[in-house]
């Protein structure tokens, strides 16, 4: 039997919005683990809020789809990393966590992409505020090259800095 | 009309390309099944009981006569040669070949047509009048404000994986023709701004749309949108399909909470990068004109002589056209629920007809309308004549627009994987029993609207009549609503007693027209007044107990 | 006993497991016994570039789908039953309507 061979089976690899496969330096702290001497650390979202207050030096944060990544806002300075966690591919939820992260909180660290992360989702993430995906592919270096290439126009604004056709049209933030 | 420019051109380019990469290595393997699904839905491409079907979108229901020759061309060469005009004001081919449906969206870009976000949990084709433009009662346009939120809504990158579909209706007429109360999201145009109203939908939930603003101006609309779009991309539920729409979470939160979440979401968004400006709008608006209008004088001594010399044509006139702005105009409705097709259908050769004679007589345009039929926005009086017989030789001059057997009906078990029963057929006896013109002419204004399962695809829960497949240990079985309406006076029609055998319905129906035709206090007395001077008990009754 | 049916995934055509491979003719689907049908659904499932949501149709003693999928199967088997391409299927296939009762 000749069984196909999804994309989605490969091992998901780190790759930034440039294409470079770089490797995770950070480690996912569960929540009973204390913080030992190698970082850096990535919180889950409940730890973050709790213990960010009385931390110094830069975090990672991991944020699952239903939680509200409005209560980052007072500790954005200590946090450096933020993973926006896909169960799910359908699951759209993390689009408008990065969208906030970006526009209204103007958070700078990186954004990075985990869980089910798929090709064809790079091109939107990308206009969200994502830099960083986790991605599953056979070439994850490929596959963020096509999809910086997939659109040559963009309809609406978001948070990167591709500009909307009714700004090319009537040459608005040229 | 809307004119594609070098950019909308480009961007559909760009997503052709993007999907015949996804359907390629969906052939090889590299996308299973389960991930392919929302991105071909996303191009319209569903799989059906037969094959795949391709729902093509018409931007709130507004075609060309090039356009339409195109679709004509793509029934003939991709397709058995027809295809189904449906309530979202789209168009479904039924048996389409995934391997072909990369070069029939070709075709369709040639003509600025494409199927995006036609199906999927994202942003979907904005619906209207479909009189815009032409109605007398009309105040403002809605197609430009349509086609601003088209171009929004494109890929757009937050809500491309909402919690479930979304769908967003318009209007700029005092009469409601687009059933706004019904939708995600119904905008209404009033002279200080528009009217939202938001959570409408039918389905396993039918309810009706809630008010959440008054006069947003019309700069602001699609930062308002966005921040509605917002809440519910982040709080909509996401556990069960079924209680996944936007009225779910309005419902739960309640219409002033939910409120309350937008205008905060709003008040704190950057809306400068989100509202196309003012600039913008005013383009989009100049492709909306009049067209150079006919202006040859009313002939009415030979108009008169056509009509007293053709009955039929007489007929086609009183039930077909409805008033224009200007007077020696009207718009026509072009029915496609002659007797014995299936309702929405038409064949290539119809198509073609329809697209010549709107060449001729309506200024190259055309509609599609919620109630699966086409309209001629524009038609000058004087060649009402010539258009009817030229309609009338290709079975499409059917004088029933409005009445009881200009029925929406869903695909139904025919087509549907998701059906309970079928709804062609049934709309087809119905039409029979009502086949005689006087009889349909004297009841008048009467919906029926038929789904073949729960979904409520064909609207059952706003027809004055509504029928609702359901499906007993493998039995086609009906149960019949009374009362509701999609209008300016939006109602959510009630189940009545017990579901009725197919064979059952249309005697079961006219019991309850014969009952209406006794107890309505006038000719004009419509159908849906006197049910609601009445009461529906009593019609309830009529439907379940053979006179 | 039952049927192994599916679409098939290049054109979306329904089809039916004959025993030798699929065809487009429900006539000639194989009523398969019932942990036959199941291995070889199993197996199918995982082919999914050739068909697409196989799944098995209980049978009857009389060899036609169970009362509560019986509508929908004689549809799928038959095409619609009314327009334009009503009794197309079993003209082509040059037999008389399947699953009849
Ligand atoms: C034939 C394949 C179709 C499938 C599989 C399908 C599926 C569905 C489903 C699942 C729903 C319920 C959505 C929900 O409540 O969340 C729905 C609603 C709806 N569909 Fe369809 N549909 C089909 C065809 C059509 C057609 C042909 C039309 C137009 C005639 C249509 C128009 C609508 C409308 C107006 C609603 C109800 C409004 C709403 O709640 O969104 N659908 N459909
Ligand atoms: S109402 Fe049900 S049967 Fe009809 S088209 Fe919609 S999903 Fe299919």
């Amino acid at each position: 039997m000749n069984l196909p061979k999804p994309n989605s089976s490969y091992e998901p690899a780190l790759v930034t919005r440039a294409g470079e496969v770089i490797p995770n330096a950070w480690q996912l702290l569960v929540d009973e683990d204390t913080t030992g001497a190698e970082g850096p650390y990535v919180l889950g979202f409940e730890r973050a809020l709790r213990d960010l207050d009385g931390l110094n030096g830069h975090y990672g944060v991991r944020v699952n789809p239903g939680d509200d990544v409005r209560l980052l806002e007072p500790f954005l300075d200590r946090i450096t990393l933020i993973e926006v966690a896909f169960p799910g591919y359908r699951d759209g939820r993390g689009y408008s966590t990065a969208r906030i992260l970006r526009e209204d909180l103007g958070y700078i660290g990186a954004i990075r992409a985990v869980g089910d992360v798929l090709r064809d989702q790079l091109f939107i993430m990308m206009r969200c505020g994502f830099d960083e995906f986790l991605v599953k592919d056979k070439d994850p270096a490929g596959a963020i090259a096509a999809a910086s290439q997939r659109f040559s126009t963009t309809y609406q604004g978001a948070a990167d800095s591709a500009r909307p056709v009714w700004a090319l049209r009537h040459g608005i933030g040229a | 009309m809307y004119v594609y420019d070098t950019f909308d051109h480009a961007f559909t380019r760009d997503r052709i390309r993007e999907f015949s990469d996804q359907v390629a290595r969906r052939l090889s393997g590299e996308l299973t099944e389960d991930q392919f699904k929302p991105l071909r839905l996303m191009n319209g491409l569903y799989l059906q009981l037969h094959a795949y079907m391709l729902r093509i979108a018409v931007p709130y229901g507004v075609l060309s006569s090039r356009q339409m020759r195109k679709l004509a061309h793509i029934a003939r060469t991709y397709d058995r040669d027809f295809g189904h005009f449906t309530t979202r004001q789209n168009l479904q081919f039924n048996w389409i070949r995934l391997a072909d449906a990369p070069k029939i969206l070709e075709e369709l870009a040639e003509v600025e047509m494409h199927s995006l976000q036609t199906s999927g949990n994202c942003i979907r084709n904005t619906t209207t009048d479909q009189f815009a433009g032409a109605a007398r009662d009309e105040h403002a346009d809605p197609r430009p404000w349509a086609e601003l939120i088209r171009q929004w809504s494109s890929n757009h990158p937050e809500f491309s994986f909402l919690p479930r579909k979304f769908k967003i209706a318009i209007t700029g007429a005092d009469r409601d023709r687009a059933a706004i109360r019904v939708h995600d999201i119904g905008l209404h145009i009033k002279p200080q701004g528009f009217d939202v109203y938001v959570g409408g939908g039918m389905g396993r939930t039918p309810s009706l749309g809630h008010c959440i603003r008054t006069g947003l101006p019309g700069e602001h609309l699609l930062s308002y949108l966005e921040a509605a779009l917002r809440v519910y991309n982040r709080y909509g539920r996401r556990d069960n399909s079924f209680k996944a729409r936007i009225k779910i979470l309005v419902a739960a939160l309640g219409p002033e909470e939910y409120k309350r979440q937008v205008e905060e979401e709003w008040a704190r968004m950057d809306r400068a990068r989100v509202d196309a400006p003012q600039a913008e709008i005013d383009r989009l608006k100049t492709f909306f004109p009049d067209p150079t209008f006919n202006t040859a004088a009313f002939d009415e001594a030979a108009f008169e002589r056509a009509r007293t010399a053709d009955a039929a044509f007489a007929r086609w006139i009183r039930n077909n056209t409805h008033p224009h702005k200007r007077d020696d105009h009207v718009s026509v409705t072009i029915s496609l629920k002659p007797t014995g097709l299936p309702p929405g259908d038409a064949s290539s050769a119809q198509m073609d007809l329809m697209a010549d004679v709107a060449d001729d007589y309506a200024y190259g345009e055309l509609r599609v309308t919620h109630e699966q039929n086409i309209v001629l926005p524009h038609v000058a009086k004087n060649d009402l004549y010539a258009l009817y017989t030229r309609l009338d030789a290709v079975n499409l001059s059917t004088a029933n627009a409005g009445k009881i057997t200009d029925m929406i009906t869903c695909p139904g078990l025919d087509y549907c994987s998701l059906a309970n029963a079928r709804s062609i057929p049934l709309s087809q006896e119905i039409s029979q029993r009502f086949e005689d013109a006087n009889l349909t002419d004297r009841i008048g204004d009467l919906q029926i609207k038929i789904s073949g399962c729960i979904n409520a695809c064909g609207h059952h829960h706003v027809g004055h009549i509504g029928i609702l497949g359901v499906d007993k240990q493998g039995i086609e079985f009906y149960q019949i609503l009374l009362g509701g309406r999609a209008d300016e006076k939006a109602a959510l029609g009630q189940i009545t007693g017990k579901g009725l055998p197919a064979e059952a319905v249309p005697a079961a129906i006219e019991r309850v027209v014969q009952l209406y035709l006794k107890l309505r206090t006038h000719d004009n007395e419509r159908f849906i007044d006197t049910l609601e001077r009445v009461g529906r008990d009593a019609f309830a009754e009529a439907l379940h107990e053979p006179a | 006993m039952k049927l192994l049916t599916a679409n098939r995934l290049h054109d979306g055509l329904t089809v039916w497991y004959s025993g030798a491979g699929w065809v487009e003719d429900g006539a000639q689907a194989a009523a398969l016994a019932d942990d036959v049908a199941e291995t070889l659904l199993a197996e199918w499932k995982l082919r999914e570039t050739e068909v697409v949501a196989p799944y098995l149709i209980p049978l009857t003693d009389r060899g036609a789908p169970v009362q509560r999928e019986h509508v929908r199967e004689f549809v799928r088997a038959n095409g619609p039953t009314i327009g334009q391409t009503a009794d197309a299927l079993s003209k082509a296939f040059n037999r008389a309507d399947i699953f009849e009762n």
